[in-house]
C-alpha cells in the first residue's frame, strides 16, 4: 500500500510539472501581456513594464522562476488585480466546488435509482423515458441548458432568480444545469452495468435461494455494477470543473472558471496558472480516491 | 404514461399561479455590467466597466453635460494663459466621502499619483492620456496651474475624466487598500462594499455638492453573459443594462416592464485596409471597395436601424468632423469598373479578418457585397483573445484588412480616431502595420501640436478629403449605444456611452 501511495505521489508531482509546463507554454505562445495593459502607451513604457513584470527574460528563464515560486506556493501577482494569483483562486474555490459538488450529487441521485430501475423493468415506460431523456441531456450544451431554464424557471414563472450567488435559490437553477449535464452519462453506465450483472449466476443463485428482490439488486447486483461507475464519476469530475466554466459565466457566479476565463482573455499569466493548477490537483486527486476506493469495492484488484 | 401527465399538468398549474420574484426596493438602483474592473482605484485600470463605476464615486475637474459640453465640476473655471499653461479655479467647500475637504494639495496629488514624476516605471495605465503634462502648480488655495510640455489641445477632454482622490486618505491606507476596500472620493455616491464578480454596492453621498442623488443606494452587478443581463432586466432583477444586441431590442422595447433608450455614440466601424501588399496597395481596388457595400442596407436589415453612415473614420460629434466630406455611395458597376482600371478585370482574392465577434453577421454581409464586384473574400473570424492579440497586436500579420470598431475611448476629438488607426509611428496602433498614405502622418502630427482650434479643424477637414480619396480603410457608419431600462427608472442614453447615475431618477 505505501508502495502505492509513493508511486501515485510520483506521478502527481509529474502531472502537475507537465500540466504547469503546458499552461506557461501556451500563454507565453499567445502573446503580450502589455500591449493590454497599457493600450496607449509607448513603446518605452512597455518595455519598463515588462521589465518589472520580469517578462523579458528568456522563456526557459522565466518557467525555471515559475516553478521555483510555485513550489512554495507563489504563483506571482495577478498582472491586472495586484494581488497573490493564488489567493484570487482559493477565494473564488469554494464556490466551484459547491457548484461541481452540488451537481455530482444530483447526477447520482438521479442516475442511480433510475438506471437501476430501468435495468431491472428493461424496456417499460420508465426506461424508455429515461433512456429518451439520456439522448436529450446529452445532446444539450450546457450553455442552453442554462438560458433555456433561466427563460423558464426565472423569466416565464418567476420562481427563482435568473443569475448570482447569494441565497441557496440562486444556487438551484446552476446545479440543475451542470446535473442535466452528467447525469446521462451515469445513468447510462448504471443502467448498462446492472443489465450486464443480473443476467450473472450468482444474481439466480441469489434469487433461487431466496433473497429478497431488493436484497438481490440492492446489495449484490449492485456492489459488482457499481465499478464502472465510480470509474465514470471519477472521470466525470474533470468535465463538471470544465463545465462549471460556463455555468458560473451563464449564471454570473463568481467561481474560478469565471476567473480563468477573464484571465486568458486577459492574459493575465499568473492567474491562469494558479487556476489551472489547482483545478488539475482536483482533478488528479480525485483520481487517486477513485483508485483506491477500487480496492474496496473489489479486492481482486491489487495494487501494486 | 396516461396517469403521469396529470400531476405533471398540476405542477405546470401551480408553477403558472406562483407569484412573482420580489421587486426591488424603490430608493435602490441596481445596473448590470459583463464585469468589475481589478480595482476601484479610478486611476490603476483602463476598463470601460471600471470607468462606468469610477465616475459615480469619484468627480473630476470637468464634467460633460447629457448634450456632450464641457461643464465645471471641481473645478469652476478653466483658461489657457499661454500655448503650454492652463488655470484652473476650483470649487470651494467640496466634501470627501470621509467629510475632509477638497483642497488644491488633492488635486496635485492626483495627478502626481498618474505621473509619478521622476520615476521611470508607471504605475498608472492611464499615464499615457495626460504624458504631455509636465507639472501641476499650486497658485493659491483656490487655483492650480497645469503645464504641459508642448500644446495639448485635448487636455480638457482627458479632464473630463481624470478623478480626484483625498491626498491624506490614500497616504494613510495605501494603494492596494485604496483601490480594494477603501475608495474615496467627491462623488454622488460613496462606497459600502465590494463582493468581486458579484456586486459593488453604493451608498448615496449625503454631503454631495450638487445636492442628494434621486436614488439612495446603487448596485453593480457583474453580470457575463447579455442574455442573463436581459433575463434580470426582464424580471426585475437588474434596472439598466448597456449593449442590447439588435435582435433583442424590440422584446425590450415592447416588455411591459422594460424600454429601450438608444443615441449616436463615437463607436465607428469599418474595415481598414493593409496597404503593404496587393491588391488593397493600389488605390483604385481601395475606392473600389468603398463603392461595393450598401451601408444603409446593414443599418436597416442588420442593426435594427440603429447606425448611421459616416465619410470616413471621424465621428460626427467629434471636433473636427467635416459634413462636406461625404460618404461613399453604394455603386456596384462603379466598383466592378474601377476593380477592372486597377488591373483586376476577373476580380481578386482577399482575405479580412474580425475580432468583433457580436458583430459577426455584419462582416459576412459586407463580405457578400465584396465578392459581388469581384473583390471575393475569404472572411476568418477570430475569438477575441489570446491568439488574436498574438496575431494581430504583436505581430500584425492579419492580411488583407480588419473589421472592428472603435470608440476613441470617448474622447470627442477626431485626433483620438486618427492617431490610432492611420498614424505610422512605432508607438501606434493599427496605422503603424497597415497605413502608408504619403504626408498623412505629418498632418496628423500638426493636429494635435497646437491649441489653435479654428487651425485645427481646418487640418482635421483636410486629413478628411485626404483619407476619403486614398481610402485606407472601407468607411462604414457609427453605432448606437444602445440601453434596456426597466420602466420604473428614468434615464437616457449618453453620446458618451457613460453612465451618469446622478440623472436617473425614480419613475412615478
Amino acid at each position: 500500500m505505501t508502495a502505492f501511495v509513493v508511486r501515485r505521489l510520483i506521478r502527481l508531482v509529474v502531472v502537475c510539472v507537465g500540466v504547469s509546463l503546458v499552461t506557461f507554454a501556451i500563454l507565453h505562445a499567445s502573446g503580450d501581456p502589455v500591449s493590454l495593459i497599457m493600450p496607449e502607451a509607448p513603446e518605452a513604457d512597455r518595455a519598463v513594464l515588462r521589465q518589472a513584470l520580469g517578462l523579458h527574460d528568456p522563456l526557459i528563464v522565466q518557467f525555471a522562476r515559475f516553478v521555483g515560486r510555485a513550489a512554495g506556493g507563489d504563483f506571482g501577482n495577478s498582472f491586472f488585480h495586484r494581488t497573490p494569483a493564488f489567493g484570487l483562486v482559493m477565494e473564488r474555490m469554494p464556490t466551484t466546488l459547491t457548484l461541481t459538488l452540488l451537481s455530482m450529487a444530483l447526477a447520482i441521485v438521479v442516475a442511480l435509482p433510475v438506471g437501476i430501475y430501468g435495468a431491472v423493468r428493461r424496456g417499460r415506460a420508465v426506461d424508455q423515458v429515461a433512456t429518451g431523456a439520456v439522448f436529450l441531456g446529452q445532446s444539450m450544451p450546457v450553455f442552453w441548458t442554462g438560458i433555456m431554464l433561466i427563460l423558464l424557471f426565472s423569466v416565464q414563472w418567476r420562481l427563482l432568480p435568473v443569475s448570482g450567488w447569494d441565497s441557496w435559490t440562486s444556487v438551484v437553477l446552476p446545479t440543475l444545469t451542470l446535473g442535466a449535464f452528467t447525469a446521462p452519462l451515469l445513468l447510462r453506465i448504471v443502467r448498462s452495468s446492472m443489465l450486464e450483472v443480473i443476467g450473472l449466476d450468482y444474481v439466480r443463485t441469489a434469487r433461487a435461494k431466496g433473497v429478497a428482490e431488493w436484497l438481490v439488486i440492492g446489495r449484490h447486483a449492485l456492489k459488482n455494477a457499481a465499478l464502472p461507475l465510480v470509474t465514470v464519476t471519477g472521470l466525470q469530475f474533470g468535465l463538471l470543473l470544465g463545465g462549471a466554466v460556463i455555468t458560473e459565466t451563464v449564471f454570473a457566479i463568481p467561481g474560478v472558471g469565471r476567473l480563468i476565463v477573464g484571465a486568458i482573455r486577459q492574459l493575465d499569466f499568473p492567474v491562469v496558472q494558479a487556476g489551472v493548477f489547482m483545478l488539475a490537483m482536483i482533478v488528479v486527486s480525485v483520481n487517486f480516491t477513485v483508485d483506491v476506493l477500487y480496492v474496496y469495492l473489489n479486492p481482486r484488484i491489487r495494487l501494486r | 404514461m396516461r396517469h403521469g401527465s396529470l400531476p405533471l399538468l398540476a405542477v405546470l398549474l401551480l408553477l403558472a399561479l406562483a407569484p412573482s420574484a420580489d421587486a426591488q426596493p424603490k430608493d435602490t438602483l441596481t445596473i448590470a455590467l459583463v464585469a468589475h474592473a481589478p480595482t476601484l482605484d479610478p486611476h490603476m485600470h483602463f476598463e470601460r466597466v471600471g470607468i462606468l463605476v469610477n465616475i459615480n464615486m469619484f468627480d473630476s475637474l470637468l464634467h460633460r453635460s447629457a448634450k456632450l459640453a464641457y461643464e465645471p465640476a471641481l473645478a469652476t473655471s478653466w483658461k489657457a494663459i499661454n500655448e503650454t499653461t492652463w488655470e484652473f479655479k476650483l470649487r470651494k467647500g467640496v466634501r470627501f466621502h470621509n467629510g475632509d475637504t477638497l483642497t488644491a494639495e488633492d488635486v496635485k496629488f492626483s495627478f502626481d499619483r498618474v505621473l509619478e514624476p521622476g520615476k521611470t516605471t508607471k504605475k498608472s495605465p492611464q499615464y499615457g492620456n495626460v504624458r504631455a503634462i509636465k507639472e501641476v502648480r499650486i497658485v493659491d488655495p483656490d487655483t492650480i496651474h497645469v503645464v504641459t510640455d508642448k500644446p495639448f489641445p485635448l487636455l480638457l477632454e482627458r479632464l473630463v475624466f481624470f478623478p480626484i482622490v483625498p491626498k491624506k486618505h490614500v497616504e494613510k491606507v495605501g494603494d492596494d487598500a485604496f483601490g480594494a476596500s477603501a475608495p474615496i472620493g467627491t462623488g454622488p455616491w460613496k462606497f459600502v462594499e465590494w463582493k468581486r464578480d458579484q456586486y459593488i454596492r453604493l451608498d448615496a453621498h449625503d454631503g454631495y455638492w450638487r445636492g442628494k442623488p434621486p436614488f439612495k443606494h446603487l448596485i453593480v452587478r457583474a453580470i457575463p453573459e447579455i442574455a442573463t443581463e436581459v433575463a434580470e432586466l426582464k424580471t426585475g432583477g437588474v434596472d439598466l443594462m448597456r449593449n442590447v444586441p439588435a435582435d433583442l431590442v424590440p422584446e425590450l422595447k415592447t416588455g411591459p416592464q422594460t424600454y429601450v433608450s438608444s443615441t449616436p455614440i463615437l463607436r465607428v466601424h469599418q474595415i481598414e485596409l493593409d496597404m503593404r501588399s496587393a491588391p488593397f496597395d493600389k488605390k483604385l481596388v481601395r475606392q473600389a471597395a468603398n463603392y461595393a457595400i450598401d451601408k444603409q442596407a446593414i443599418i436597416q436589415k442588420l442593426m435594427g436601424g440603429l447606425g448611421q453612415q459616416v465619410a470616413t473614420v471621424v465621428q460626427p460629434p467629434a471636433f473636427g468632423f467635416d459634413a462636406e466630406v461625404k460618404p461613399y455611395p453604394y455603386d456596384p458597376p462603379k466598383a466592378r469598373e474601377l476593380l477592372a482600371r486597377a488591373g483586376y478585370p476577373n476580380g481578386v482574392d482577399v482575405t479580412l479578418h474580425s475580432a468583433s465577434v457580436e458583430f459577426r453577421p455584419l462582416f459576412e454581409a459586407m463580405a457578400q457585397m465584396l465578392t459581388e464586384v469581384g473583390i471575393r473574400v475569404n472572411t476568418r473570424m477570430w475569438d477575441p483573445g489570446p491568439a488574436w492579440n498574438k496575431f494581430f497586436q504583436s505581430e500584425g500579420k492579419a492580411t488583407n484588412g480588419i473589421y472592428f470598431n472603435w470608440g476613441n475611448y470617448s474622447v470627442f476629438d477626431a485626433d483620438a480616431v486618427l492617431h490610432p488607426l492611420f498614424h505610422t509611428e512605432p508607438g501606434g496602433w493599427i496605422g503603424k502595420w497597415y497605413t502608408r498614405v504619403e504626408g498623412l502622418d505629418k498632418l496628423i502630427d500638426e493636429g494635435r501640436s497646437t491649441l489653435n482650434q479654428p487651425q485645427r479643424k481646418r487640418t482635421y477637414s483636410q486629413i478628411q478629403r485626404v483619407i476619403h480619396e486614398e481610402a485606407p480603410a472601407i468607411f462604414l457608419f457609427t453605432q448606437y449605444d444602445t440601453l434596456g431600462i426597466a420602466k420604473r427608472v428614468e434615464y437616457a442614453a449618453r453620446g458618451d456611452e457613460w453612465l451618469w447615475l446622478f440623472d436617473a431618477k425614480p419613475r412615478r
